[in-house]
């Protein structure tokens, strides 16, 4: 067995690749002047940390947790009792209406937005198919419904999972031992499905902080997030007009990235080798 | 409150919730299905029913390079990741817990990191290396992101294996590969396949890292339509046909995997 080691050297290797050296790459561009495109000298700086001052991010960064957290919230407090009815249901039952639940994540993220701007939109389509006339484009409401809409089955599965496998035989004791329903949920069901909760976080707030697409399309680009920011930085350079957005891009980047991985650092104090991720 | 009156008011809650839950879900797939029906070209306004969007889709090329270029990145993505998620998982599952653990950290930073961050990285790496972005770099990137997904569901897998059947293949004289081959890689087959299918569903619905890794001319589906919109704020309907289509392809496949599932237990039972 202690022979397939070796099987881990070029992961180690594929791995210091693609995020290793992209990493101090981004970290090399976000304290320099440096060009990615047009090389030029290199000098150490903290300029770049200006652009957290620059009032259109601070804005973005204003409306990313604001969304992002009311959607991870929304996310939670509905998600939560989904997970926790789908677990009491028979297995079977449980474990089909979970996998419905997921299906419309294979549909393609950017129609699914379109289709939201239709539900959005008064007089539209959707009126007609449905009397309704809804008036939200171009609002925080719409970003936040399109949001939840689209996280809300990564609450629900890994909270699902755990409490799925969760021995009944626990509560029965607790019941027995004199507690209530909210004290077994508060002391016994909830601590234990604290990974689940988690990863469902993680897999919620992470995403929904650094979407460009849905904001841009649902929002009429009125309301910037930190992913809208960190697209326009990176294409204005890519693309060819000059300057150094590209390294502003970089430490937005590298900021997000440091936050995800402080998170998952948190996440595996649940779970030591970070399986709740699936 | 009786315990009992109490226990149906928790399941009506839940059940309402559910209700709410399935309704935000379906919404915009209840929308795409009706969109893909409807006749009109610029949707946006119901103008009755018609199939000639999925006339469309098979009898011209509307859509045609786009959905192909997403098939063939698709599936040529999943084979790779799985080949070396599968060999990447056996070589982290021999190494030491502490190194194990850092192993998966390292793992699952493109499964934790934004895509956003994760297609700057990659862009990062192409440019670097001098790649001329286009089917290659969008190939190598889902590759990149299909291995962790492989390698986290090899994992569990392995962990239940008996550490002593791949050395019991060596005594009975198989080569070193062909012992993983045929000891360890059939007893892992479900967690390879569970990961394929996470590998292959993350690369046919990828907008973010494709949108950053694949340049101005090569295009799969979803950047296809992100470009579509931008330039003229629509798009064929065909588009809807098309993801239609997957949507009942999927409910399909899970009764259909639902139902073998309860056969077998039948046959088990008897």
């Amino acid at each position: 067995m202690r022979r397939l080691r070796r099987y881990a050297i070029p992961f180690v290797a594929w791995m210091a690749v693609f995020i290793v050296v992209p990493t101090l790459i981004l970290l090399f561009l976000s304290f320099s002047d440096y060009s990615l495109y047009d090389g030029g000298p290199f000098a150490f700086t903290f300029a770049r940390f200006e652009i957290f001052a620059a009032p259109l991010v601070l804005t973005a960064i204003g409306n990313s947790v604001a969304l992002a957290g009311a959607t991870t919230a929304a996310c939670f407090l509905i998600g939560y009792p989904v997970a926790l009815y789908l677990s009491h249901l028979p297995e079977k039952t449980g474990k089909i209406l979970m996998s419905l639940l997921i299906v419309p994540l294979w549909s393609n993220m950017l129609l699914r937005i379109v289709a939201w701007e239709k539900v959005f939109t008064p007089d539209s389509f959707f009126t007609d198919l449905t009397g309704l006339s809804i008036d939200l484009l171009g609002s925080k409401t719409a970003i936040l419904v399109g949001m939840v809409a689209m996280y809300l089955p990564f609450m629900v599965f890994p909270i699902y999972s755990v409490l799925e496998k969760l021995d009944r035989g626990l509560v029965e004791a607790a019941r027995d031992l004199g507690a209530d329903d909210a004290q077994v949920f508060l002391r016994v069901i909830f601590p234990l499905s604290a990974g689940g909760v988690l990863s469902g976080v993680i897999m919620t707030l992470l995403p929904a902080l650094t979407s460009f697409v849905l904001p841009a399309r649902l929002g009429l680009g009125r309301v910037p997030l930190i992913g809208n920011v960190i697209e326009s930085k990176l294409m204005k350079e890519v693309l060819g007009s000059s300057g150094r957005s590209i390294n502003e891009g970089a430490l937005v980047s590298l900021s997000l990235m440091v936050l995800s991985i402080v998170l998952y650092i948190l996440a595996t104090r649940f779970d030591r080798e970070g399986e709740t991720l699936l | 409150m009786t315990a009992r009156t109490r226990k149906r008011l928790y399941q009506t809650v839940g059940a309402c919730f559910t209700a709410a839950a399935f309704l935000s879900v379906y919404t915009p797939i209840a929308v795409i299905l009706a969109l893909s029906v409807n006749d009109s070209l610029k949707a946006y306004a119901w103008e009755g029913f018609t199939l000639r969007w999925y006339a469309d889709l098979f009898a011209t090329d509307v859509m045609h390079d786009p959905i192909m270029n997403t098939l063939l990145v698709a599936i040529l993505a999943t084979l790779i990741a799985t080949v070396l998620g599968t060999f990447f998982a056996i070589g982290i599952h021999a190494l030491d817990k502490t190194r194990r653990t850092r192993m998966m950290v390292l793992n699952n930073v493109p499964v934790v990191n934004p895509e956003i961050v994760t297609g700057i990285s990659l862009l990062i790496v192409f440019s670097l290396l001098g790649f001329t972005l286009g089917f290659h770099t969008v190939l190598i990137a889902h590759v990149f992101f299909g291995v962790p997904y492989v390698v986290l569901s090899v994992m569990p897998r392995l962990k239940k294996l008996d550490p002593n059947l791949y050395e019991a293949a060596l005594d009975l004289g198989c080569t070193r590969f062909s012992a993983v081959l045929r000891a360890i890689v059939p007893n892992v087959a479900t967690g390879i396949l569970a990961g394929a299918l996470m590998a292959f569903t993350m690369s046919i619905d990828d907008f973010v890292i494709t949108y950053f890794t694949s340049g101005s001319e090569y295009m799969n589906v979803s950047t296809w339509l992100y470009a579509a919109i931008g330039r003229s704020r629509s798009f064929t309907p065909a588009a809807y046909a098309y993801n239609a289509i997957i949507f009942l392809f999927t409910i399909a496949a899970i009764i259909f995997i639902n139902s073998r599932k309860e056969k077998k237990e039948r046959e088990v039972r008897r």
